[in-house]
């Protein structure tokens, strides 16, 4: 496995593109938490009215709620780790290195290999970088909090984990079927809005099914959290079977791919 | 093991096309093989089958006697088509990921550079490369495991004639070693200049097999121009004739076995006929691939 990562590397390593946006995506992250507070504190001074409630007394960004709030924010930005993963499997079509690599002495199943190794070290990278960002603005806004609050709801920066390796992993399957970057980054952006579409659609006696499709088994990973400061109830946890559906697709995609893959003439 | 590469009836079928039709092949250890054919022959499609990157509809091939895997590829210098490597990286880079595929140290990286004529240009993107630098560079990707076999698909394609003849002068190098190599082009010049054993594809159809130098072993033909009148005349009276036919200022002359230039031009001096132009041409590959291919239309 460390072999295939490290040609996959070798591959984007020397890429601009993949530096440029996992950059910026490094920035996105770091910059949020800091400008949601500077956001509030400039309410404040502006003197904005919430009823004689000030904006920095919402505990959006203290312990234990930060966790929530943060990876629920922050998987918006795993968007730009997917269009890393699809710029790098597009390439290999495009440029027929997946063919010359095969010839080479790479099989179908551990060219997938290598990509996955990278799919898998994107996540952690982006799950490390959360975790860090969440820990240390936590740390400086929280006004006062015990030292087990610190780690209390951190099965959210879990859920994260696995809410960005799927969506790659879903990425990277929708490029293996349509090989072209633009044309996958177009449909996987629209993806979405029409996933719910579709669900919103379903008669009745199979309404339920909606909660098994994919961009639904990974937003029920992490529930919306903000309703709760208009005192309205949430799911302030990490429901196990939404972990399991989503483990599931995880096992399911790389599958795919394979079956996929073995049936093309590269 | 002396066989390298068997392929025992192997079909693919894309659709209702039949790019390989029921082709059978041996090749043995330390021969060049030339597979020669028109465009859309099947040569490519046979070599992606055997490499592993096209499917195949029916049939098998062993590589040195056994089931293929990706460990015979990892043994094996080929390309196919056009060169192929990441454009955004430089030699040294794009042969790394060869060498890390292969499974194979990178201390061979600077020699295989060097060996064709790529070394001072080793830290330029690939994009920025001509045509020809891209042919060599991918040569040298595959000398760079050390290979046992090479399989070069069409390696002077695009290329100027001192291209072609750098390149051609590079595999008779390689051949030199001993190693076996499975060359696909529709140049036939360069094949007869380069290979020990030929085979004709034809829509997908194996039409001929045999020996580059049975080729030019047959019947050979003989140009002579003379200026004496009755030269047609003696011509035809001498006995290992078979043909003579008129050629502008020249006579073409085709001569039965046991005789050739030498034995006609005693005849002729003995004559007392000089003549001003005398040359002996055996039988090209060229001709004998256009008369397989004309044979195979009846």
């Amino acid at each position: 496995m460390l072999r295939l990562l490290n040609i996959d590397l070798k591959k984007i390593v020397n890429y601009r593109t993949f530096w440029v946006l996992l950059t910026l995506y490094s920035i996105l992250i770091i910059s949020i938490p800091t400008s949601v507070m500077e956001f509030l504190k400039w309410l404040k001074v502006k003197g904005a009215n919430f009823e004689g409630f000030d904006p920095l007394k919402i505990p959006v960004l203290y312990f234990p709620d930060i966790w929530q709030n943060i990876t629920y924010v922050f998987a918006f930005l795993k968007i730009v780790l997917a269009i890393v993963v699809i710029i790098s499997v597009s390439n290999e079509f495009s440029y027929k290195t997946i063919r010359q690599n095969v010839i080479d002495g790479l099989n179908r199943l551990e060219f997938i290999g290598s990509k996955l190794s990278t799919i898998l070290m994107l996540s952690l990278y982006s799950t490390l970088l959360v975790f860090i960002t969440g820990l240390i603005t936590g740390l400086i806004y929280s006004p006062n909090y015990d030292f087990a609050d610190i780690f209390t709801g951190i099965e959210f920066v879990f859920a994260y984990f696995i809410d960005v390796l799927l969506y790659l992993l879903f990425a990277f399957l929708l490029t293996v079927l349509i090989k072209r970057s633009g044309l996958t980054i177009a449909l996987l952006v629209i993806y979405l809005p029409l996933e719910y579409i579709i669900t919103a659609y379903l008669p009745d006696s199979i309404q339920y099914i909606g909660a098994y499709f994919p961009m639904h088994a990974m937003n029920n990973l992490i529930e919306f959290p903000f309703p709760k400061y208009v005192f309205q109830e949430i799911q302030d946890y990490v429901s196990i079977e939404s972990i399991i559906v989503a483990t599931l697709y995880i096992a399911a995609i790389p599958w795919a791919i394979y079956e996929k893959l073995k049936r093309s003439d590269l | 093991m002396d066989t390298v590469l068997s392929i025992k009836n192997l079909t693919k079928k894309y659709g209702r096309i039949t790019a390989v039709n029921d082709l059978s092949l041996e090749i043995k250890k330390g021969t060049i093989f030339g597979l020669l054919g028109p465009n859309g022959s099947g040569k490519t499609t046979t070599l992606g089958v055997i490499l592993d990157v096209i499917n195949h509809t029916s049939g098998e091939y062993q590589w040195f006697g056994e089931t293929p895997s990706k460990e015979h590829r990892k043994k094996i210098g080929a390309i196919l088509e056009t060169p192929i490597f990441y454009p955004y990286l430089s030699a040294i880079d794009n042969l790394k990921i060869v060498a890390n595929i292969k499974q194979v140290s990178t201390d061979n990286i600077d020699n295989v550079l060097q060996q064709v004529d790529l070394f001072e240009r080793r830290n330029d993107k690939f994009k920025t490369y001509s045509l020809g630098m891209k042919q060599r560079l991918s040569i040298a990707s595959a000398l760079l495991c050390n290979p046992t076999v090479m399989i070069l698909d069409e390696p002077t394609n695009g290329l100027d004639p001192q291209g072609i003849a750098e390149i051609r002068n590079l595999i008779i190098e390689i051949a030199k070693d001993g190693k076996t190599i499975i060359l696909a082009s529709h140049l036939l010049d360069e094949v007869q200049k380069v290979c020990s054993h030929f085979a004709v594809l034809k829509k997908g159809k194996m039409i001929y097999t045999g020996l580059v130098e049975d080729v030019s072993k047959g019947e050979e033909t003989v140009e002579v121009s003379a200026e004496e009148e009755n030269i047609e005349e003696l011509l035809k009276n001498y006995k290992g004739i078979k043909s003579v036919k008129p050629d502008h200022n020249k006579w073409i002359i085709s001569l039965h076995d046991g005789h050739n230039s030498k034995t006609l031009n005693t005849y002729l001096i003995a004559n007392d006929v000089v003549v001003s132009h005398l040359v002996s041409q055996k039988k090209s590959l060229e001709k004998q691939f256009l008369e397989v291919l004309a044979a195979s239309d009846q």
